[in-house]
């Protein structure tokens, strides 16, 4: 199994993702069958990308981890997972059709642009680590995003002098389930920083905004849990995606060098 | 309920904005606090400490004044502080230890080192005793509605404790080890000598790089040919033609341990041996061809061969990438058999409560490093520090799973 039959996996794959994503939106007005087809197209997707890595991990004689093209079948392979995952258990299908169109969105940048498929990955990233750690993150931010969007519909509302305590429990329970992927691609970073750079948390610089956007999350959940509910506590939700999108995208603005840049 | 105590919110945040003044105070007017006095036996006896006023804390826990310390709003109010101390960590480059006679206000303030200042240390502790009694006030009444809570709390509190009275305990030395030589001797930054009571011998030193990368070079510009960002052909056996700015590049031949003889190349399994490329270049509009040899040279400046296509611009080799580098070692602790390891990078060794690691190597000489650097850790406290990490990650599945569960509103 080569990159050459890669098109025949992962093109119906991501049109069964992406079909089943539709199928999980219509399913919330339109008819009972579509749930099941949403999970059978789903299942199918999945396997059938499933089959792609393990073949093609039995031709290499080595995980497929080395490079850019690699690490991309597995993103689009836990996105769509986990996408799928956070569908059963919460039932948000705008999670799953997020999720398909972020893995489809690999699958597309593997099957248009195949001269970076051999892109080197350097040593530090050659890891089992590497994908749960950053497809986890990738997940808490989506969740995070969609609390900061609910965050300003309810804000504006509330200035039309419509208050949604449903919209504030929407908010919260995405909220905690956020926090907990955030916490997971925390912890597993911090397994993996213990492997390859000798400690577990070392105050880098995107380690200390990580631990910032934890904490800012934090505060917004003990607020809540305080039973509070004022505009200003709403206003903690956009802050905190601020501080996230910093440590996301801004280490390099920051003084001082980081492990995490890999340019 | 505690709306009713006279201890409520704003105590909370005075309080906390007390610690930070207080701590801040105490930073301007004797410096750092010293992790020193956290080495064994220290750190235990503050373990002591702490767990007699976490133990006090318990059976107390219902006076007012327990319960607004362990309350949610000082909660609020200490992960706040902690946050905004995390940003002054991004804000001020951080560094592990301040160059003699600095006195700028920023350092004696405490921000060049924000984990060893005293307001960071004092709200470190603070927040383990807070956190501490309400872990621990609800493990005593223990009820199986309250796993994720416990989890969440007890488990970040046990990390806490391990990495914060275990800091001092941690040491990390790099030390570069010759091939064929056993190394067991640190310099610390004054000059001082330290034997180790763990020695490695390094056998051997590979390295394995990756194909380079072609680019071209604008003499005029004296940078990457390509006008916004730098354009690279990398050198794929499955793919040996492409687009590099104005040119169509073929590679015709690409040996990847090639040593130069005369104005060509040959595969040769020497040390010295380094990538070549024979690349035929064709410009796209006047289909002017060059060919030739191209090679960045490796450690042999000899070998060095660039392509020009016009007055203007040279195809030249980049410096190829490491793929894999490894060290052949023999580790040997105190009262321990010898032990036959191969390090790698995210592969470390793990000797007791040491773990030794692949660090770098001389990255000018490349393959031909005569030294790998060897990282080594002491850490006898990662045991229980892991042992938090994993209740915490139970409690991360079960917010994931339980999402914000039921609760009451105000009104």
């Amino acid at each position: 199994m080569s990159w050459g039959e890669f098109p025949f996996f992962a093109i119906p794959a991501a049109l069964c993702w992406l079909l089943a994503g539709i199928g999980a939106c219509r399913h919330q007005t339109g008819p009972r069958a579509c749930v099941y087809i949403a999970h059978s197209a789903m299942v199918v997707g999945l396997v059938l990308f499933a089959v792609f890595i393990a073949l093609f991990w039995q031709t290499l004689s080595r995980p497929p981890l080395r490079t850019m093209g690699e690490t991309r079948l597995w993103y689009a392979f836990f996105m769509a997972g986990v996408g799928y995952f956070v569908w059963c258990r919460w039932r948000y299908a705008w999670m799953l059709l997020l999720s398909a169109l972020v893995a489809s969105v690999f699958i597309a940048i593997n099957l248009l642009k195949p001269e970076i498929h051999s892109i080197a990955l350097r040593p530090a990233l050659q890891s089992f680590f590497f994908i749960p750690h950053v497809i986890i993150y990738i997940i808490a931010y989506a969740l995070f995003g969609a609390t900061t969007l609910a965050a300003c519909v309810l804000l504006v509302r509330r200035k039309q002098g419509q208050d949604s305590d449903e919209l504030l429990a929407f908010i919260d329970n995405i909220v905690h389930v956020g926090f907990g992927f955030l916490a997971l691609g925390l912890l597993l970073g911090a397994v993996w920083a213990k492997e390859a750079w000798g400690h577990y948390w070392s105050w880098d610089p995107k380690e200390a905004l990580a631990f910032v956007t934890g904490a800012a999350w934090l505060v917004y959940i003990h607020l809540r849990h305080r039973g509070l509910k004022s505009n200003a506590v709403i206003w903690a939700l956009p802050i905190s995606f601020i501080l996230l999108l910093l440590g996301w995208f801004g280490t390099a603005l920051f003084p001082g060098s980081s492990l995490h840049l890999y340019s | 309920m505690i709306k009713n105590a006279p201890l409520g919110t704003s105590e909370s945040i005075l309080f906390v904005v007390g610690i930070v003044l207080g701590g801040f105070l105490l930073q301007w007017v004797v410096g750092y606090f010293d992790f020193g006095l956290l080495h064994t036996p220290g750190n235990f006896i503050a373990l002591g400490i702490l767990a007699a006023l976490i133990g006090a804390g318990v059976y107390f826990q219902d006076s007012p004044f327990v319960r607004w310390f362990a309350g949610i709003p000082m909660a609020i109010a200490l992960i706040a502080a902690l946050l905004v101390f995390g940003l002054f960590m991004d804000l001020t480059p951080q560094v592990s230890r301040l160059a003699p006679n600095t006195n700028d206000a920023v350092s004696r303030l405490g921000f060049r080192m924000v984990t060893s200042s005293w307001p960071f240390v004092l709200l470190y502790g603070t927040t383990l005793i807070a956190l501490g009694i309400t872990s621990f006030k609800r493990l005593v009444r223990f009820s199986r509605r309250d796993i994720a809570f416990l989890c969440n709390h007890l488990g970040l509190w046990v990390l806490m404790v391990s990495a914060g009275l275990g800091a001092a305990d941690m040491f990390r030395v790099v030390m570069n080890v010759e091939r064929g030589q056993t190394e067991r001797t640190v310099y610390s930054a004054d000059g001082k000598s330290l034997q180790l009571p763990i020695s490695v011998t390094l056998k051997d030193f590979v390295m394995e790089e990756y194909p380079p990368s072609l680019t071209i070079l604008d003499h005029q510009r004296g940078v990457s040919q390509s006008k916004e960002a730098a354009e690279y052909f990398q050198i794929d056996t499955q793919r040996t033609a492409g687009r590099l700015g104005d040119w169509l590049i073929t590679v015709e031949e690409y040996v990847h341990d090639a040593v130069r003889i005369g104005d060509s190349y040959r595969a040769y399994p020497m040390p010295v041996a380094t990538p070549a490329a024979k690349v035929a270049a064709r410009h796209l509009r006047t289909h002017e061809t060059r060919t030739g040899w191209v090679c960045s040279g490796g450690s042999m400046p000899d070998f060095i061969s660039v392509l020009v296509l016009d007055e203007r611009h040279t195809l030249v080799m980049t410096v190829p990438e490491p793929k894999r580098y490894a060290s052949s070692v023999t580790i040997l602790a105190e009262g321990g058999e010898p032990i036959d390891a191969i390090l790698e990078v995210n592969q470390p060794v793990k000797v007791g409560d040491w773990r030794v690691y692949q660090y770098g190597y001389d990255t000018a000489a490349g393959k031909q490093s005569r030294y790998s650097a060897i990282e080594l850790v002491f850490d006898p406290w990662l045991l229980p520090a892991q042992i938090g990490m994993g209740i915490m990650a139970a409690g991360a599945i079960l917010l994931v799973w339980n999402g914000a569960g039921k609760r009451r509103e105000s009104k």
